[in-house]
This record gives C-alpha cells, sequence and structure tokens, in this order.
C-alpha cells in the first residue's frame, strides 16, 4: 500500500523491523475511511495554481491507490468507513480485478455527513483482522482528517473508571490481544496543526505510542506509522499521471473461460501473427517476456505510469473523475460518444497529460471520428514517447497502442494475439512474481519462434531441410520448457492453465 | 485421491482354447494416432474381423514388385485379444476399475491358405463394453493386440511371429503419451506416476478414477511403447477441430521425439486418405480404369504441398527418420457404392448423393496393409544390420 511520500508528506513514528512476509493472514487489509462532514472541507493549495479539493476527494484518490494495490497484489482487501456509525461495505476478501470498478463506483458514491469515531472505526477494523486465540493478524490503513468525536465503544487513552459518562474500552488491549501482528497505518489529510484541519496529531501519536508500548510488551513485531498529507497537489500528480484506456465493445470472456475450441481458434489467429511478422509488423514492436532490470545508463526520461482499462459494459463508471482528473474527463466524454468535447478536453489539458497519454487519446479519438491517417500519425508519435517510459509501463502501455494499431489496420491476428497478451498480464496481477515471470519467459519464447518460423518460408528448396529442421528443434525446446511449467505450476489456478493451454496450441500451429 | 479397486473378468466362449504364445517370440510394433485416426478399423480389418475378401487397392502400386508376405499365425489359436478397462460407475465419487478380455480366435477352413476370424464369445457373453458411456469415452480404453506373421514360409529365414499393439477406444492417451516426453517410461516394467500425468492440461481437475485409468493407460502404452520394434503412426488429414489439429500435430512431433532417442523405424499412414479430394480422384480412376497404377506422388503432395498439414514436420525429418517416398502412405477404407466405385464426396467433404437405384455399398481398402508390410519389412532390415 503506497501512497508516494513527497516533500509536504511528513512521517512521525517508526516502523518496527522483523515482519515476516508471506502469503498468511498477516497479508490482510483493512481500510478505515472517514466520512465525516468534515471531509467536505477544501485542502488548502498553497501555490494557488490548482484548484482547491475537497478532503474527500484527496481521500478518496489515496483509496482508489491503495485498492488498486490490494488489487494487483492479490492480498485480501476489506473496507470499514465511519461516520459517528462505523460501517463495512467491502468485508474483508480478496479483490478481484474485475470487482474493482464497481468497488470504485461504491466509494466514489460515499457522501461525508455527521461525526467521526475514529477509535470505534480502529476497534471495528481489528475485528475484521481477528482470527481468534491468534490475536488480530494483518494491516489497518485509516484515511482521516482526525478528530474523534463520536466513539461510544473505546477510548484511545487508559480508561478513566472515575470519569462521568458511559465507559469506554482500552482500544489498546482490545487490538492488540496475546499473538497478534498488526500494523497500522494513518494517513492524515490535512495538516494537524490547528483543530479542523487536520488530524489530532497529539492524540494520534499519543494512540500509536502506546500501541507501540503494548506491542513490545506482547512481544509482537507490529508497525504504527503516522502520514500526514496536507495539500492534494502530490495527490492529484500522481492521479493525472497515468494511461487510462477503454475497450473497444467486442472484448472475449478471458482465454480459461473460453470453450476449448474456442480458445483454439483464437490460439490459431494469433500465431497467425507470429508465422508472419512481415504482415504483422506492430508484433515485432511489443516487449514480451521477462521484464530488464532497471539500468543507471538506461535512457529512460519519464516517470512510471499507472495503467488502467476502464469497463465499458456499464457506461461511464462514476469514479473516472475523482481517480482520474483531467484524464478522466476525456474519457467520460469519450464514452458518452461526444468526440469533439473529448477532442477540446484534451487540448486543454495536453499540458499536464503524460505524453503519451496525449497522444494516444488524440489517436482514438480521430479513430472514433473515423479519421484513421491522422489517427496513424497520432499513434506514430504515442509509440515514440512510450519507448521512454519505464520497463513496465512501457509494455503495459505499448500492448494498449498495438491493440489500436491492430484496430486501424483491420489485423484480427495481431488483435488476439495482444488481447491475450494483455488479458494474462492482467490477470496474472494477483500471482506471485516468481510465477508471473516464468510465463513471461515462455511467452517470450513462443515470440522468439517467429524467427525460425521465418526462416523456413524464406529458404531456398536447398535450405529448406535446413531450416525446417532448426525451426522444429526450437519449438520443441519451449515445448520442453512448457511440460516443465505445466508440472510446477499444476494446480496454481486457471490463469496459468489457460495461457498455458494458449500457448500450446500457438507452439502446434507454428508448423 | 480415494483408492481405486481393480478387479479382472475374462471372458471366454466355453471350450475354447487359448494358445497366446509369449511375447518375446515376436517382434512387436506399435500403432499410434490421436481418437478417430483409424486405429479400430486398421486393427479389425487386419486381424480379419471385417473378412479378408475385400478387395484391396493400391494407390500407387510398387514398382519394384513388391511383395506382402502377410499372414495369419495358424499356430496360435488368437488372433485379436482385446482388453477393455473400465470405469464401472462414472457417479461413483470413489471409482473402481475392471478389466475384460475378449478373444477373436481363427478358425482354419479346409484349405488352411485361408483364414476366418470370430469373435470366441457368443454375442450374450459379450455384454455391453462401455455401461456407463461418457462422450469422450474417457471411462475406457482398450488394448488390442493382434498376432500374424511376416514373411513366407519358404523364404530364406522363413516367417517371423509379429505382434500389433495399440490402446484403442482412447487415443487421447496416445497422443498425451507421446506429446508429453515427461510421461515416458525408461523401461517396460516401469510406471507412469501420479506427480508426472500434471503434466497433461487440467489433469487435477479430473475425477479420481479417471485420472487412475488414465495413468495405468499411459503405463500400459508406455511399457509396450518401450518393448517395441517399430511403430506405426496414423495421421488423420481432414480433422475439422482445431483442438483436433494441434492434438494430431503434437503427437507427431512427439513420436518423431521418441522413435529417434530409440532409434525405432517409423513407418507413417495418412489413413482416411479419401478425405483429401486429389487422392481421391486417384482412387476412383484407378479402379474405374482398372489400372491400379497412379502417378499421384505422394511425396510431393505431403512435403511440398503440405498435403498432411504437417508443413515443416515432415520437411525437417525427411530423409533422417523416415522417407516420405517409402515409409508414408496414404491410405482409406472407401465405401463404394455398388460398382467398383468409391462413394463420390461433395465439396463440403459430405457424400454426395445415390444416382439410380440403391445398391449395397462394397468397402474398398486402399493401401491398408502397405504401412504394416514396411514396418515388418523395416524392423528385420534393422534386425539383420545387427546381426541377431
Amino acid at each position: 500500500m503506497a501512497v508516494r511520500s513527497e516533500p509536504e508528506v511528513t512521517t512521525t513514528g517508526e516502523e518496527t523491523p522483523g515482519v515476516p512476509a508471506g502469503p498468511d493472514l498477516r497479508d490482510r487489509n483493512v481500510l478505515l475511511l472517514d466520512l465525516s462532514k468534515s471531509m467536505l472541507a477544501p485542502l488548502p493549495e498553497p501555490d494557488g495554481t490548482s484548484r482547491e479539493r475537497q478532503k474527500i476527494e484527496v481521500a478518496r484518490t489515496a483509496v482508489y491507490r491503495i485498492l488498486q494495490d490490494a488489487a494487483k497484489s492479490g492480498t485480501p482487501f476489506g473496507l470499514v468507513t465511519f461516520t459517528e456509525t462505523v460501517r463495512i461495505p467491502v468485508p474483508l476478501g480478496t479483490i478481484h480485478r474485475d470487482h474493482l470498478p464497481f468497488i470504485e463506483n461504491l466509494i466514489s458514491l460515499l457522501t461525508p455527513s455527521g461525526r467521526s469515531a475514529i477509535w470505534d472505526a480502529i476497534g471495528t477494523g481489528a475485528d475484521v483482522l481477528r482470527a481468534g486465540e491468534r490475536g488480530v493478524l494483518g494491516n489497518i490503513v485509516l484515511v482521516t482528517d482526525g478528530w474523534d468525536n463520536a466513539s461510544t465503544r473505546y477510548t484511545a487513552r487508559s480508561p478513566d473508571p472515575s470519569a462521568p459518562g458511559p465507559r469506554r474500552a482500552d482500544l489498546v488491549s482490545y487490538v492488540l490481544p496475546p499473538n497478534s501482528q498488526l500494523n497500522v497505518r494513518v494517513l492524515g489529510i490535512g495538516s494537524g496543526s490547528e483543530r479542523d484541519k487536520g488530524v489530532d496529531a497529539g492524540e494520534m501519536n499519543l494512540l500509536l505510542g502506546r500501541l507501540r508500548q503494548r506491542a513490545a510488551e506482547i512481544g509482537s513485531a507490529s508497525a504504527f506509522t503516522f502520514q500526514e498529507v496536507t495539500t492534494g497537489s502530490q495527490l492529484f500528480a500522481q492521479m493525472v499521471q497515468a494511461f487510462l484506456d477503454v475497450g473497444y465493445g467486442d472484448e472475449q470472456p478471458p482465454t480459461d473461460e473460453l470453450h476449448p475450441e474456442e480458445l483454439a481458434r483464437t490460439a490459431a489467429t494469433a500465431a497467425k501473427a507470429l508465422k508472419d511478422p512481415g504482415a504483422h509488423e506492430t508484433v515485432s514492436r511489443l516487449h514480451v517476456g521477462p521484464l530488464p532490470s532497471a539500468s543507471p545508463a538506461s535512457p529512460v526520461v519519464a516517470p512510471e505510469v499507472e495503467v488502467g482499462v476502464v469497463p465499458t459494459n456499464a457506461g461511464s463508471p462514476a469514479y473516472l473523475k475523482d481517480r482520474y482528473g483531467p484524464l478522466g474527463e476525456i474519457v467520460e466524454a469519450y464514452l458518452a460518444g461526444s468526440y469533439d468535447e473529448a477532442a477540446n478536453l484534451l487540448a486543454r489539458s495536453a499540458s499536464v497529460l503524460p505524453p503519451v497519454t496525449r497522444s494516444y487519446w488524440e489517436a482514438r479519438v480521430l479513430f472514433a471520428q473515423h479519421n484513421a491517417p491522422e489517427a496513424a500519425r497520432a499513434l506514430l508519435q504515442a509509440w515514440a514517447e512510450a519507448e521512454k517510459l519505464p520497463a513496465e509501463s512501457r509494455a503495459q502501455v505499448q500492448r494498449r497502442l498495438a491493440l489500436l494499431q491492430a484496430k486501424l489496420q483491420n489485423d484480427p491476428s495481431v488483435e488476439a494475439l495482444v488481447r491475450f497478451l494483455d488479458d494474462t498480464e492482467h490477470r496474472l496481477e494477483g500471482t506471485k512474481p516468481v510465477i508471473r515471470e516464468r510465463l513471461r519467459s515462455l511467452l517470450g519464447d513462443l515470440m522468439e519462434l517467429r524467427g525460425t518460423y521465418q526462416l523456413t518460408r524464406l529458404a531456398g528448396s536447398g535450405d529448406l531441410q535446413d531450416a525446417a529442421l532448426k525451426h522444429e528443434a526450437a519449438v520443441e525446446q519451449v515445448f520442453g520448457r512448457l511440460q516443465d511449467a505445466r508440472l510446477e505450476l499444476a494446480g496454481t489456478g486457471p490463469v496459468v492453465d489457460g495461457t498455458l493451454d494458449f500457448i500450446e496450441i500457438c507452439l502446434a500451429e507454428m508448423r | 485421491m480415494p483408492e481405486v479397486k481393480v478387479t479382472t473378468r475374462t471372458r471366454r466362449a466355453p471350450g475354447s482354447r487359448r494358445e497366446t504364445k509369449a511375447s518375446e517370440d515376436s517382434e512387436r510394433i506399435a500403432v499410434v494416432g490421436i481418437p478417430a485416426s483409424g486405429k479400430t478399423t486398421y486393427f479389425r480389418f487386419l486381424s480379419g474381423h471385417f473378412g479378408l475378401n475385400l478387395p484391396i487397392t493400391y494407390v500407387p502400386a510398387r514398382e519394384d514388385g513388391w511383395s506382402l508376405p502377410l499372414y495369419g499365425d495358424l499356430e496360435s489359436d488368437v488372433a485379436l485379444e482385446e482388453t477393455t478397462y473400465e470405469t464401472t460407475d462414472p457417479t461413483d465419487p470413489e471409482g473402481s476399475l475392471e478389466t475384460t478380455t475378449r478373444y477373436y480366435v481363427n478358425r482354419p477352413l479346409e484349405d488352411r491358405r485361408k483364414l476366418w476370424v470370430e469373435l470366441s464369445a457368443g454375442r450374450e457373453d459379450q455384454g455391453i463394453l462401455t455401461k456407463y458411456p461418457l462422450p469422450t469415452k474417457f471411462n475406457q480404453f482398450v488394448e488390442m493386440r493382434m498376432r500374424f506373421r511376416y514373411g513366407a514360409s519358404d523364404a530364406p529365414g522363413g516367417s517371423r511371429a509379429m505382434e500389433l499393439l495399440t490402446v484403442d477406444e482412447a487415443g487421447g492417451i496416445i497422443s498425451d503419451y507421446f506429446t508429453y516426453d515427461r510421461l515416458w517410461l525408461t523401461s517396460a516394467e516401469g510406471e507412469v506416476s501420479e506427480k508426472s500425468c500434471r503434466v497433461i492440461p487440467h489433469f487435477d481437475s479430473w475425477r479420481p478414477d479417471r485420472q487412475e485409468l488414465w495413468r495405468r493407460g499411459l503405463t500400459l502404452l508406455g511399457r509396450f511403447v518401450e518393448g517395441a520394434d517399430a511403430v506405426i503412426l496414423l495421421l488423420s488429414p481432414a480433422l475439422a477441430s482445431l483442438r483436433d489439429q494441434a492434438q494430431q500435430v503434437n503427437l507427431a512431433r512427439g513420436v518423431f521425439r521418441y522413435i529417434k532417442s530409440r532409434n525405432l523405424p517409423l513407418v507413417m499412414a495418412i489413413s482416411k486418405a479419401d478425405k483429401l479430394k486429389e487422392f481421391y480422384a486417384e482412387i476412383e480412376r484407378s479402379i474405374r480404369e482398372r489400372s491400379y497404377r497412379s502417378h499421384f506422388d505422394t511425396a510431393d503432395f505431403l512435403l511440398r504441398r503440405d498435403g498432411s498439414g504437417m508443413g515443416t514436420i515432415l520437411v525437417a525429418q525427411e530423409g533422417r527418420a523416415i522417407s516420405t517416398r517409402e515409409d508414408v502412405f496414404l491410405i482409406s477404407s472407401a465405401v463404394s457404392t455398388g460398382e467398383g466405385h468409391p462413394m463420390f464426396l461433395g465439396e463440403s467433404g459430405e457424400q454426395a448423393p445415390e444416382v439410380g437405384s440403391p445398391t449395397l455399398g462394397v468397402p474398398v481398402m486402399v493401401n491398408t496393409t502397405l504401412p504394416l508390410a514396411r514396418a515388418c519389412e523395416r524392423v528385420l532390415a534393422k534386425r539383420g544390420t545387427k546381426g541377431t
């Protein structure tokens, strides 16, 4: 879960080292989102260059990012919202990538009102992560503008028996029973230096201090941190640093959900793009295979961009503007079929969008306006800009560019191949990195076969047998690796199986 | 995985005598092919189950006067042995396996040069082969073992006992075994492990009894191909399904890999060759003109025009594991419309409507015995080279 630290973001507290990693109960995450009325207040922008944004907008942006990270890593995630009442709109569970838009829509519809029961929310978050005798295991991220004024069940301070009114339980011992391993991260929206502007830093630090003390007493390797986001500009900058795409409305089900014969047909169509590289040049622009590690001498100059694809099956999602700022507005206009408006918005936002995003959307809008020559020109520019991106986002962006290019050139073979590669990458996001790399490597091997196959087409009659022999040997080698992958990754899941099935059929087609 | 029960039952006709010869005496030839590649037809026809008096057409005939000294083995009364391995009830979560063996026996006529083959068990004893049929017969496979002799008895060295083996009704087992070399056994006593079976796509998702049946089938196949002296690969040229095409290509690549690693002779038979429109015209012409000669160039058809859909695979193997001209045959069991002419197929591959008064069709076998004779020839040639 990462909200990037910028100069305006101050960090207090220290992380306790020694929390072991691994796919266990400690990898579960619960997000506590403050929906009190004070979240409607604007967050000041000291430089005055951008419009003031409400704290809830900034909080949502942070939440979207956290959600996306959870979906990407495949770790269980739950959402707790609170005013004076605590609710659990998203119970703890794995966030499937396909469900992400629905949850994001839900978050965009949550309206702040009422007061803040922060301590009760933390207590409920701990309940979600409670694992019986094993204590509370997992991570809590609290996003709040921070003054508790409505908790009725728990208190952050040691309970005072002599205090008047209803008795409240000690939050610290409640959330950290013996054997617990709990990390709490507080993301404070606004400055806590004055009341109603941000988190009550004094009270929050008191709680975190007591939690650290309690963790030491029970021998728990827990971590407790507090960050303040005092302006919206950093989160806004992250928000627009994105490459957002939308589908074409003709998407197929994922590979592992296809009927076997349909899978075979798709793989055979895709294999045509591998068998004739000359006729499908777009394929050679794609990077398929393990991602290269960053090198200091790398010519990369552009920062990483967040790459997303908006589902279009239920119209324009409600979260687009909140999450992606001006890019979201462009996409909304595009999805509404207002291509002229999308072009205008694009022209107005050109300076804040990443160059690759700008060029791509120019191409996309022009394509929708049936201006294929100009779309091709803009797409060419996008290819050039994509080359400057860091490896991970470059590979993702290039697949989206290739898909548009295939559409422009009416090339179903490249389209089938790119769709498969893109779909596979996305669906593998929740799997272990080692599995992802293994499959990327196999896909890279498959793509390499283009070379030996092409030689069998080009060879004269005298060299044909040699070329065929080399190609067959290369196919056998990849097939051997595929078998090893089958054995080692057996039972990993339908996504992996579907990917291996597709590669196997493509190999049979490379004959 | 639940334990799988195994029962063995052998059905025999009362009083019938079984004299199956020890396999060690015979040269063994394994027949392999994907489902619906023609294995059953091949065995049933060659063992005489369809009768020996069917017209056989050779297209093209060999110009060197090559003989086909294939004979029934009259010393053994069993011509064909079929053992069915089946799960008893697919709805039983624990599953169980049962085996049933049936024998097709020789019944020499007065003239011992002629042979008649009949099923030893009466119809009522045969039972129903598949009690709980699944659409793709995943609940059974049949081990087929045919005995015959190759070589004229008056020839130098006499004739030799031969066995033709396959796993029938489950070409999927054959495809899987050859496709995935991680399954290959290295001894005739070896066993395909459950772990290595996971190389088969989605194996983990199968019912336990089907997994066990498949593993046994793979083991059985692995053992007899490990002891085989030659392999006949049946290829179907007109597979409508892309999955089947991919399966066949993978099988062919696997078989080439296998025979190279074991230095085994390989003979290929493109079965159902009547599906190849061009070849079919040759059959039709050959029969009409009673010439039994053809200028059809199999090598050109297969290698340069990708006639069997094997493209680079066959080109790569040409002259190394096989000679397309000598070791690949187009075979067919086309059915005549009644006057010696095979049925015509339409553009779509469907049977053309009959014209005139209906007549009984007569099966016409094309080249069927050639692959077997060639395999025998290569086995003996190899043995001769070794000086044994």
